[in-house]
């Protein structure tokens, strides 16, 4: 999604119109600012915006806390990969439960926003079976993550229906 | 986010509570965008956000800004790919040392 927020801005400098997915996920973005005290981005996503032109970067990173992994978080992912998803989709989803905002001292995200139509369809169809896999895994863990939650996964198409 | 349905004649009706909420006359023009995502009905509007953005930059800036922007877009998809996928994380059991303990009281 913030890959497509920062195209978004890209494509205005320009003055040539966005794609579907940039619109979408723009004014999502724009949306979810409103409405949440905190915007968060993984690491990974903070890293790739500090490298790019920071004309574009820089709101962005203003807006929004970089999350660390909290233990156990790629433990999770993995299990999340046997549900069919990508490494990479796999870490994006385990920070929605196992991602610490230093800050505040908080873990977990209510909602993972994506422009990824397919992988928001893949959790949310095997959500019960995933839902299972993920207390199986936190009834073994140490007292203090046993509060942690799934995140919903929406996308930016879906927040627009709440706008 | 709303439904429109195309009628036999390749026409869509946008509903009236739309078109007040947007300003909309007879006679204004509407872009379609076709991608590969789907269709874009696009007014050229702006969300707040990116509008906030861009009206905080000055002249210079926003000249900055179209060189980067050309810049970015004359780069192929796999390259902007590349871009995006830098450094992914590992979810192997091997690169865990990064991992924080949850804070506890």
């Amino acid at each position: 999604m913030i890959r497509r927020v920062y195209e978004r801005h890209v494509r205005l400098a320009l003055s040539r119109p966005p794609t579907v997915l940039q619109v979408e996920a723009a004014n999502s973005y724009a949306y979810i600012a409103t409405i949440t005290n905190h915007l968060y981005i993984t690491e990974q996503t903070s890293n790739i915006l500090k490298r790019r032109t920071p004309i574009f970067a820089a709101p962005i990173l203003a807006d929004t806390r970089p999350l660390k992994k909290a233990r156990y978080l790629r433990r999770w992912a993995r299990r999340l990969t046997e549900f069919g998803f990508s490494s990479e989709d796999a870490i994006v989803l385990a920070y929605g439960s196992f991602g610490l905002d230093v800050e505040s001292q908080t873990v977990g995200l209510d909602a993972i926003i994506t422009t990824d139509i397919r992988l928001a369809d893949r959790y949310n169809q095997r959500n019960p079976e995933i839902n299972n896999r993920f207390n199986d895994m936190i009834t073994n863990l140490p007292e203090a993550y046993r509060q942690i939650k799934l995140p919903q996964v929406l996308t930016t198409a879906t927040v627009l229906t709440f706008v | 986010m709303e439904k429109l349905t195309v009628d036999a004649d390749g026409k869509i009706t946008i509903p009236p509570e739309v078109i007040q909420k947007r300003g909309l006359h007879p006679g204004d023009e509407l872009s379609l965008v076709e991608s590969a995502e789907g269709l874009l009905v696009y007014q050229g509007g702006v969300d707040d956000k990116t509008s906030a953005w861009w009206n905080s930059l000055d002249p210079e800036q926003r000249l900055l800004a179209e060189t980067e922007a050309h810049r970015y877009e004359s780069l192929s998809d796999g390259e902007r790919d590349s871009i995006w996928s830098e450094e992914a994380d590992s979810i192997e059991a091997e690169a865990e040392s990064d991992e924080i303990d949850f804070p506890t009281e």
